[in-house]
Protein backbone atom coordinates (compact mmCIF):
# COMPACT_ATOMS: atom_id res chain seq x y z
CA UNK A 1 0.00 0.00 0.00
CA UNK A 2 2.58 2.70 -0.81
CA UNK A 3 -0.05 5.52 -1.13
CA UNK A 4 -0.45 4.87 2.33
CA UNK A 5 3.54 5.32 3.44
CA UNK A 6 4.82 8.15 4.61
CA UNK A 7 6.76 8.64 1.59
CA UNK A 8 4.55 10.06 -0.16
CA UNK A 9 3.38 12.71 2.09
CA UNK A 10 5.77 15.44 0.89
CA UNK A 11 4.16 14.86 -2.81
CA UNK A 12 0.53 15.70 -1.64
CA UNK A 13 2.27 19.22 -0.02
CA UNK A 14 -0.10 19.64 2.89
CA UNK A 15 -3.05 17.53 1.61
CA UNK A 16 -3.89 20.34 -1.14
CA UNK A 17 -3.06 18.53 -4.14
CA UNK A 18 -5.42 15.40 -3.52
CA UNK A 19 -8.21 17.63 -2.72
CA UNK A 20 -7.87 20.26 -5.88
CA UNK A 21 -7.74 16.37 -7.83
CA UNK A 22 -11.16 15.77 -6.08
CA UNK A 23 -12.48 18.70 -7.10
CA UNK A 24 -11.19 18.54 -10.51
CA UNK A 25 -12.50 15.22 -11.12
CA UNK A 26 -15.81 16.21 -9.27
CA UNK A 27 -15.79 19.00 -11.93
CA UNK A 28 -14.78 17.03 -14.87
CA UNK A 29 -17.47 14.78 -13.37
CA UNK A 30 -20.45 17.25 -12.99
CA UNK A 31 -19.61 18.57 -16.30
CA UNK A 32 -19.69 15.26 -18.25
CA UNK A 33 -22.97 14.15 -16.56
CA UNK A 34 -24.65 17.51 -17.73
CA UNK A 35 -23.55 17.18 -21.11
CA UNK A 36 -25.05 13.88 -20.91
CA UNK A 37 -27.98 15.25 -20.15
CA UNK A 38 -28.15 17.70 -23.06
CA UNK A 39 -27.71 14.91 -25.26
CA UNK A 40 -30.19 12.24 -24.08
CA UNK A 41 -32.61 15.71 -24.05
CA UNK A 42 -31.78 16.09 -27.50
CA UNK A 43 -32.08 12.24 -28.61
CA UNK A 44 -35.40 12.29 -26.75
CA UNK A 45 -36.51 15.59 -28.21
CA UNK A 46 -35.73 14.17 -32.18
CA UNK A 47 -37.81 10.88 -31.29
CA UNK A 48 -40.61 12.12 -29.82
CA UNK A 49 -41.07 15.69 -29.34
CA UNK A 50 -39.69 17.50 -32.41
CA UNK A 51 -42.50 16.40 -34.88
CA UNK A 52 -44.69 18.24 -33.34
CA UNK A 53 -42.83 20.86 -31.24
CA UNK A 54 -40.29 20.91 -34.01
CA UNK A 55 -36.29 20.60 -32.63
CA UNK A 56 -36.18 23.50 -32.28
CA UNK A 57 -39.18 24.35 -30.29
CA UNK A 58 -40.89 26.47 -32.88
CA UNK A 59 -43.04 24.04 -34.14
CA UNK A 60 -45.03 25.04 -36.98
CA UNK A 61 -47.89 23.02 -36.79
CA UNK A 62 -50.34 25.68 -35.17
CA UNK A 63 -52.52 23.85 -33.05
CA UNK A 64 -49.51 22.37 -31.30
CA UNK A 65 -47.63 25.03 -29.14
CA UNK A 66 -43.74 26.27 -29.71
CA UNK A 67 -41.90 25.26 -26.23
CA UNK A 68 -38.58 27.47 -27.19
CA UNK A 69 -38.02 29.74 -24.83
CA UNK A 70 -40.11 28.39 -21.69
CA UNK A 71 -38.92 28.51 -18.48
CA UNK A 72 -37.39 25.26 -17.92
CA UNK A 73 -39.29 24.98 -14.11
CA UNK A 74 -42.98 25.63 -16.26
CA UNK A 75 -42.17 23.07 -18.45
CA UNK A 76 -41.51 20.61 -15.88
CA UNK A 77 -44.75 21.12 -14.43
CA UNK A 78 -46.50 20.91 -17.15
CA UNK A 79 -45.09 17.54 -17.76
CA UNK A 80 -45.98 16.50 -14.01
CA UNK A 81 -49.14 17.74 -14.71
CA UNK A 82 -49.81 15.65 -17.87
CA UNK A 83 -48.58 12.19 -16.48
CA UNK A 84 -50.61 12.78 -13.58
CA UNK A 85 -53.64 13.46 -15.24
CA UNK A 86 -54.32 17.10 -13.48
CA UNK A 87 -53.92 18.61 -17.21
CA UNK A 88 -55.91 16.34 -19.46
CA UNK A 89 -54.77 15.71 -22.61
CA UNK A 90 -54.95 13.28 -25.19
CA UNK A 91 -51.85 13.79 -26.62
CA UNK A 92 -49.44 14.66 -24.25
CA UNK A 93 -51.10 12.76 -21.43
CA UNK A 94 -49.62 9.28 -23.24
CA UNK A 95 -46.21 10.39 -24.22
CA UNK A 96 -45.79 12.65 -20.75
CA UNK A 97 -46.56 9.40 -19.08
CA UNK A 98 -44.15 6.86 -21.10
CA UNK A 99 -41.42 9.40 -20.45
CA UNK A 100 -38.78 9.15 -17.77
CA UNK A 101 -39.47 12.07 -15.30
CA UNK A 102 -36.05 11.81 -14.43
CA UNK A 103 -35.61 12.89 -17.51
CA UNK A 104 -37.99 15.90 -17.45
CA UNK A 105 -35.34 18.39 -16.33
CA UNK A 106 -33.39 18.19 -18.87
CA UNK A 107 -36.35 18.71 -21.67
CA UNK A 108 -37.27 21.57 -19.75
CA UNK A 109 -33.61 22.46 -20.02
CA UNK A 110 -33.49 21.54 -23.65
CA UNK A 111 -36.23 23.81 -24.68
CA UNK A 112 -35.74 26.92 -22.94
CA UNK A 113 -32.39 27.01 -23.86
CA UNK A 114 -34.26 27.04 -27.71
CA UNK A 115 -34.33 30.86 -29.45
CA UNK A 116 -38.31 31.58 -29.64
CA UNK A 117 -39.50 32.80 -32.76
CA UNK A 118 -42.19 35.48 -33.63
CA UNK A 119 -45.12 35.02 -35.27
CA UNK A 120 -46.68 37.02 -38.13
CA UNK A 121 -49.25 39.46 -37.33
CA UNK A 122 -52.43 39.29 -39.97
CA UNK A 123 -54.82 41.49 -38.12
CA UNK A 124 -53.62 44.82 -37.43
CA UNK A 125 -56.16 46.27 -35.93
CA UNK A 126 -56.63 43.56 -33.40
CA UNK A 127 -53.71 43.18 -32.36
CA UNK A 128 -53.71 46.91 -30.92
CA UNK A 129 -57.09 46.36 -29.50
CA UNK A 130 -55.25 43.11 -27.97
CA UNK A 131 -51.81 44.94 -26.92
CA UNK A 132 -54.12 47.09 -24.60
CA UNK A 133 -55.75 44.51 -23.01
CA UNK A 134 -52.98 42.55 -22.64
CA UNK A 135 -51.39 45.46 -21.04
CA UNK A 136 -53.78 47.81 -19.09
CA UNK A 137 -56.69 44.53 -18.98
CA UNK A 138 -60.07 46.36 -18.80
CA UNK A 139 -61.08 47.82 -15.49
CA UNK A 140 -64.71 48.71 -16.01
CA UNK A 141 -64.94 44.57 -16.70
CA UNK A 142 -62.13 43.53 -13.81
CA UNK A 143 -60.24 41.76 -16.39
CA UNK A 144 -56.50 42.01 -15.24
CA UNK A 145 -53.87 42.98 -17.42
CA UNK A 146 -51.81 39.45 -18.61
CA UNK A 147 -48.85 41.21 -18.59
CA UNK A 148 -49.15 41.09 -14.94
CA UNK A 149 -48.40 37.19 -14.56
CA UNK A 150 -47.16 36.73 -17.95
CA UNK A 151 -44.83 39.78 -17.66
CA UNK A 152 -45.02 42.94 -19.78
CA UNK A 153 -43.07 41.48 -22.81
CA UNK A 154 -44.63 38.21 -23.00
CA UNK A 155 -41.99 36.15 -21.59
CA UNK A 156 -43.55 34.46 -19.11
CA UNK A 157 -41.53 33.18 -16.00
CA UNK A 158 -41.27 29.73 -14.47
CA UNK A 159 -44.91 30.04 -12.93
CA UNK A 160 -46.57 31.25 -15.87
CA UNK A 161 -45.64 30.32 -19.81
CA UNK A 162 -44.36 32.32 -22.11
CA UNK A 163 -47.24 33.62 -24.76
CA UNK A 164 -44.77 35.88 -26.70
CA UNK A 165 -44.21 34.63 -30.44
CA UNK A 166 -47.10 31.24 -29.82
CA UNK A 167 -48.89 30.29 -32.29
CA UNK A 168 -52.60 32.58 -32.48
CA UNK A 169 -54.77 29.22 -33.06
CA UNK A 170 -53.35 27.17 -30.48
CA UNK A 171 -53.55 30.76 -27.65
CA UNK A 172 -57.24 30.75 -28.90
CA UNK A 173 -57.72 27.03 -28.12
CA UNK A 174 -56.48 27.14 -24.94
CA UNK A 175 -58.69 30.77 -23.92
CA UNK A 176 -61.53 28.33 -24.49
CA UNK A 177 -59.84 25.16 -22.79
CA UNK A 178 -60.14 27.40 -19.94
CA UNK A 179 -63.00 28.98 -20.43
CA UNK A 180 -65.19 25.50 -20.92
CA UNK A 181 -63.39 24.09 -17.57
CA UNK A 182 -61.86 21.73 -20.19
CA UNK A 183 -58.40 22.94 -18.18
CA UNK A 184 -59.57 21.95 -14.85
CA UNK A 185 -56.80 21.38 -12.60
CA UNK A 186 -56.71 23.73 -9.21
CA UNK A 187 -53.69 25.66 -10.99
CA UNK A 188 -55.60 27.20 -13.99
CA UNK A 189 -58.33 28.52 -11.74
CA UNK A 190 -56.95 31.96 -12.41
CA UNK A 191 -57.26 31.51 -16.00
CA UNK A 192 -60.59 29.68 -16.22
CA UNK A 193 -61.77 33.28 -14.21
CA UNK A 194 -60.10 35.53 -17.16
CA UNK A 195 -61.26 33.67 -19.80
CA UNK A 196 -64.70 33.76 -18.55
CA UNK A 197 -64.67 37.45 -18.64
CA UNK A 198 -63.49 37.45 -22.06
CA UNK A 199 -65.61 38.13 -25.49
CA UNK A 200 -64.44 35.95 -28.03
CA UNK A 201 -63.35 38.93 -30.31
CA UNK A 202 -61.03 40.03 -27.37
CA UNK A 203 -59.71 36.32 -26.95
CA UNK A 204 -59.21 35.88 -30.46
CA UNK A 205 -57.65 40.37 -30.13
CA UNK A 206 -54.69 39.38 -27.57
CA UNK A 207 -53.97 36.05 -29.62
CA UNK A 208 -53.14 37.67 -32.60
CA UNK A 209 -51.10 40.55 -30.78
CA UNK A 210 -49.11 37.91 -28.48
CA UNK A 211 -48.61 36.32 -32.16
CA UNK A 212 -46.36 39.10 -33.60
CA UNK A 213 -44.25 39.46 -30.04
CA UNK B 1 -85.19 28.67 25.18
CA UNK B 2 -83.24 27.34 28.47
CA UNK B 3 -81.47 25.37 25.65
CA UNK B 4 -80.46 28.62 23.58
CA UNK B 5 -79.01 30.16 27.18
CA UNK B 6 -77.18 27.16 28.28
CA UNK B 7 -75.55 27.08 25.02
CA UNK B 8 -75.01 30.64 25.16
CA UNK B 9 -73.30 30.15 28.63
CA UNK B 10 -71.42 27.70 27.33
CA UNK B 11 -69.85 29.85 24.53
CA UNK B 12 -68.87 32.39 26.84
CA UNK B 13 -66.98 30.25 29.09
CA UNK B 14 -65.45 29.10 26.00
CA UNK B 15 -64.59 32.28 24.56
CA UNK B 16 -63.56 33.20 28.50
CA UNK B 17 -61.27 29.67 28.34
CA UNK B 18 -59.78 30.69 24.97
CA UNK B 19 -59.36 34.08 25.09
CA UNK B 20 -55.63 34.61 26.63
CA UNK B 21 -54.53 32.20 23.40
CA UNK B 22 -57.13 33.91 20.58
CA UNK B 23 -55.58 37.56 20.03
CA UNK B 24 -52.55 37.50 17.40
CA UNK B 25 -49.71 39.44 18.48
CA UNK B 26 -50.41 42.15 15.99
CA UNK B 27 -54.11 42.75 16.06
CA UNK B 28 -56.69 43.07 19.15
CA UNK B 29 -59.85 41.46 18.71
CA UNK B 30 -62.92 43.73 18.59
CA UNK B 31 -65.88 43.31 21.46
CA UNK B 32 -67.42 40.14 21.27
CA UNK B 33 -71.30 39.71 20.31
CA UNK B 34 -72.55 38.61 23.30
CA UNK B 35 -75.91 40.00 22.82
CA UNK B 36 -76.06 38.50 19.63
CA UNK B 37 -75.75 41.54 17.14
CA UNK B 38 -73.57 40.69 14.44
CA UNK B 39 -69.96 42.09 15.48
CA UNK B 40 -67.84 44.23 13.10
CA UNK B 41 -64.95 42.33 11.44
CA UNK B 42 -65.45 39.29 14.32
CA UNK B 43 -62.20 37.57 14.38
CA UNK B 44 -62.74 33.81 13.57
CA UNK B 45 -62.43 31.31 10.96
CA UNK B 46 -59.69 32.16 7.66
CA UNK B 47 -59.11 35.77 9.00
CA UNK B 48 -58.09 35.05 12.71
CA UNK B 49 -55.77 31.93 11.08
CA UNK B 50 -54.30 34.29 8.71
CA UNK B 51 -53.71 36.85 11.43
CA UNK B 52 -51.65 34.27 13.50
CA UNK B 53 -49.65 33.10 10.74
CA UNK B 54 -46.37 34.79 10.33
CA UNK B 55 -46.29 36.30 6.61
CA UNK B 56 -42.66 36.53 4.80
CA UNK B 57 -42.39 39.22 2.68
CA UNK B 58 -40.14 37.52 0.06
CA UNK B 59 -42.95 34.71 -0.42
CA UNK B 60 -45.03 37.22 -0.51
CA UNK B 61 -43.81 39.15 -3.65
CA UNK B 62 -43.61 35.87 -5.37
CA UNK B 63 -47.77 35.34 -4.35
CA UNK B 64 -48.54 38.81 -5.22
CA UNK B 65 -47.56 38.45 -9.25
CA UNK B 66 -51.02 36.96 -9.39
CA UNK B 67 -52.33 40.58 -8.09
CA UNK B 68 -50.40 42.54 -10.14
CA UNK B 69 -52.60 42.33 -13.17
CA UNK B 70 -54.85 45.08 -11.34
CA UNK B 71 -53.12 46.22 -8.55
CA UNK B 72 -49.86 46.80 -10.90
CA UNK B 73 -46.56 46.51 -10.00
CA UNK B 74 -45.13 48.07 -6.42
CA UNK B 75 -48.27 47.34 -5.58
CA UNK B 76 -49.32 50.91 -6.52
CA UNK B 77 -52.83 50.64 -8.11
CA UNK B 78 -54.84 52.98 -10.43
CA UNK B 79 -55.72 56.42 -10.46
CA UNK B 80 -58.91 55.72 -12.17
CA UNK B 81 -59.77 53.95 -8.70
CA UNK B 82 -60.46 51.16 -9.76
CA UNK B 83 -57.81 49.13 -7.70
CA UNK B 84 -56.70 51.00 -4.90
CA UNK B 85 -53.18 51.35 -4.05
CA UNK B 86 -51.85 48.63 -1.51
CA UNK B 87 -47.84 49.32 -0.51
CA UNK B 88 -47.40 50.46 2.58
CA UNK B 89 -51.51 49.26 3.89
CA UNK B 90 -51.11 47.59 7.19
CA UNK B 91 -51.12 44.08 6.94
CA UNK B 92 -53.88 43.44 9.16
CA UNK B 93 -56.04 45.38 7.25
CA UNK B 94 -54.80 43.85 4.03
CA UNK B 95 -55.52 40.50 5.58
CA UNK B 96 -59.07 41.97 6.74
CA UNK B 97 -59.50 42.72 3.57
CA UNK B 98 -58.12 39.50 1.66
CA UNK B 99 -60.46 37.14 4.14
CA UNK B 100 -63.67 39.38 4.05
CA UNK B 101 -63.81 39.52 0.25
CA UNK B 102 -62.83 35.45 -0.32
CA UNK B 103 -65.83 35.01 2.53
CA UNK B 104 -68.17 37.48 0.48
CA UNK B 105 -68.29 39.47 3.66
CA UNK B 106 -66.91 42.70 1.72
CA UNK B 107 -68.89 42.45 -1.51
CA UNK B 108 -66.36 42.82 -4.35
CA UNK B 109 -67.57 40.73 -7.18
CA UNK B 110 -64.36 41.61 -9.04
CA UNK B 111 -61.73 40.54 -6.88
CA UNK B 112 -63.77 37.77 -5.11
CA UNK B 113 -63.78 35.68 -8.25
CA UNK B 114 -59.83 35.25 -8.39
CA UNK B 115 -59.55 34.46 -4.65
CA UNK B 116 -60.32 31.51 -4.67
CA UNK B 117 -58.06 29.56 -1.82
CA UNK B 118 -56.82 27.19 -5.25
CA UNK B 119 -55.39 30.76 -6.48
CA UNK B 120 -54.52 31.83 -2.77
CA UNK B 121 -53.44 29.66 0.25
CA UNK B 122 -54.08 31.33 3.65
CA UNK B 123 -50.82 31.35 3.93
CA UNK B 124 -49.79 33.36 1.16
CA UNK B 125 -52.33 35.89 2.25
CA UNK B 126 -50.49 36.26 5.54
CA UNK B 127 -47.52 36.11 3.25
CA UNK B 128 -48.86 39.07 0.52
CA UNK B 129 -49.49 41.44 3.44
CA UNK B 130 -46.46 40.80 5.34
CA UNK B 131 -44.88 41.81 1.65
CA UNK B 132 -47.48 44.47 0.78
CA UNK B 133 -46.76 46.36 4.18
CA UNK B 134 -43.16 46.97 3.61
CA UNK B 135 -43.48 48.05 0.45
CA UNK B 136 -42.32 51.68 -0.67
CA UNK B 137 -45.38 54.08 -1.06
CA UNK B 138 -45.23 56.25 -4.57
CA UNK B 139 -47.23 59.13 -2.91
CA UNK B 140 -49.72 60.49 -3.83
CA UNK B 141 -50.49 59.47 -7.54
CA UNK B 142 -54.57 59.84 -7.65
CA UNK B 143 -55.00 63.51 -5.89
CA UNK B 144 -58.28 64.99 -6.06
CA UNK B 145 -59.39 68.15 -7.66
CA UNK B 146 -58.35 69.92 -4.87
CA UNK B 147 -60.82 72.18 -4.74
CA UNK B 148 -62.59 71.72 -1.31
CA UNK B 149 -59.50 71.04 1.02
CA UNK B 150 -60.51 73.55 3.59
CA UNK B 151 -63.83 71.69 3.79
CA UNK B 152 -62.36 68.26 3.38
CA UNK B 153 -60.08 69.04 6.60
CA UNK B 154 -62.89 70.45 8.58
CA UNK B 155 -64.82 67.52 8.07
CA UNK B 156 -61.42 65.33 8.41
CA UNK B 157 -60.27 66.51 11.87
CA UNK B 158 -64.01 66.42 13.04
CA UNK B 159 -65.06 63.14 11.98
CA UNK B 160 -62.05 60.66 10.65
CA UNK B 161 -58.99 61.80 12.64
CA UNK B 162 -60.10 59.45 15.57
CA UNK B 163 -59.70 56.36 14.22
CA UNK B 164 -57.71 56.71 10.75
CA UNK B 165 -55.38 59.39 12.72
CA UNK B 166 -54.41 62.99 12.25
CA UNK B 167 -51.54 62.13 9.25
CA UNK B 168 -53.87 59.72 7.44
CA UNK B 169 -51.84 56.70 9.07
CA UNK B 170 -54.61 54.60 10.62
CA UNK B 171 -53.72 52.02 13.34
CA UNK B 172 -52.94 48.81 12.63
CA UNK B 173 -54.07 46.94 15.62
CA UNK B 174 -57.26 48.31 15.27
CA UNK B 175 -57.85 47.30 11.36
CA UNK B 176 -58.28 50.73 10.86
CA UNK B 177 -56.46 51.24 7.21
CA UNK B 178 -53.73 53.98 6.26
CA UNK B 179 -55.94 56.50 4.18
CA UNK B 180 -53.26 59.60 3.52
CA UNK B 181 -52.11 59.40 -0.06
CA UNK B 182 -54.38 56.67 -1.68
CA UNK B 183 -56.27 57.66 -4.56
CA UNK B 184 -58.92 59.45 -4.50
CA UNK B 185 -61.63 57.76 -6.74
CA UNK B 186 -60.95 55.02 -5.04
CA UNK B 187 -61.43 56.78 -1.39
CA UNK B 188 -64.80 58.52 -3.07
CA UNK B 189 -66.15 54.91 -4.18
CA UNK B 190 -65.56 53.31 -1.06
CA UNK B 191 -66.53 55.91 0.71
CA UNK B 192 -69.98 56.14 -1.05
CA UNK B 193 -70.04 52.37 -0.77
CA UNK B 194 -70.02 52.51 2.98
CA UNK B 195 -72.33 55.39 3.69
CA UNK B 196 -75.11 53.72 1.86
CA UNK B 197 -74.43 50.54 3.05
CA UNK B 198 -73.00 48.75 0.05
CA UNK B 199 -69.57 47.34 0.72
CA UNK B 200 -71.03 44.65 2.93
CA UNK B 201 -68.48 44.96 5.82
CA UNK B 202 -67.87 48.46 6.79
CA UNK B 203 -67.17 49.52 10.41
CA UNK B 204 -70.86 50.28 11.76
CA UNK B 205 -69.41 53.22 13.62
CA UNK B 206 -67.89 54.47 10.24
CA UNK B 207 -71.02 54.30 8.24
CA UNK B 208 -72.82 55.67 11.36
CA UNK B 209 -70.74 58.83 11.29
CA UNK B 210 -70.72 59.57 7.17
CA UNK B 211 -74.38 58.60 7.40
CA UNK B 212 -75.04 62.35 6.65
CA UNK B 213 -72.59 63.37 4.39
CA UNK B 214 -73.81 64.54 1.15
CA UNK B 215 -72.22 63.85 -1.87
CA UNK B 216 -70.36 66.47 -1.82
CA UNK B 217 -68.56 66.19 1.42
CA UNK B 218 -67.79 63.07 0.90
CA UNK B 219 -65.45 64.30 -2.32
CA UNK B 220 -64.56 66.75 0.40
CA UNK B 221 -63.05 64.92 2.74
CA UNK B 222 -61.68 62.17 -0.16
CA UNK B 223 -59.76 64.70 -1.50
CA UNK B 224 -57.99 66.08 1.46
CA UNK B 225 -56.97 62.46 2.01
CA UNK B 226 -55.81 61.83 -1.71
CA UNK B 227 -53.49 64.83 -0.72
CA UNK B 228 -52.26 63.83 2.75
CA UNK B 229 -48.44 62.78 2.89
CA UNK B 230 -47.81 59.65 2.82
CA UNK B 231 -45.62 57.81 5.61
Amino acid sequence: MPQDSPSHKPRTQGGRRPYHAVLMLGLVLSGSVWADDAEKARTIVAKICAACHGMDGNGTAPNFPKLAGRHPEYLVRELKEFSSGKRKSEIMGPIATALDPDDYKALGAYFGGQKPTSGQVLDTAAAASGKQLYQDGNESKGIPACGGCHEADGSGNKRFPRLAGQHREYLIAQMYNFKKDVRSDASSRLMREVAKLLSDDEIKAVAEFLTGL
Amino acid sequence: MKGTIVKRMIKIGLIALLWPLSPPAQAQAPATAIGGAPVWNELKGEKLEALRLKGDPARGAEAFVICQGCHKHGATGTVSGAYPRLAGQHATVLIEQMTDIRSGERKNPKMERFSDEHVLTTQEIADIAAYLQALPITPNLGRGPGTALARGKALYTRDCAICHGDRGEGKAEKFYPLVAGQHFKYLLREARFIRDGKRGNANPDMARVIKSYSDDDLEAVSDYMSGMATP
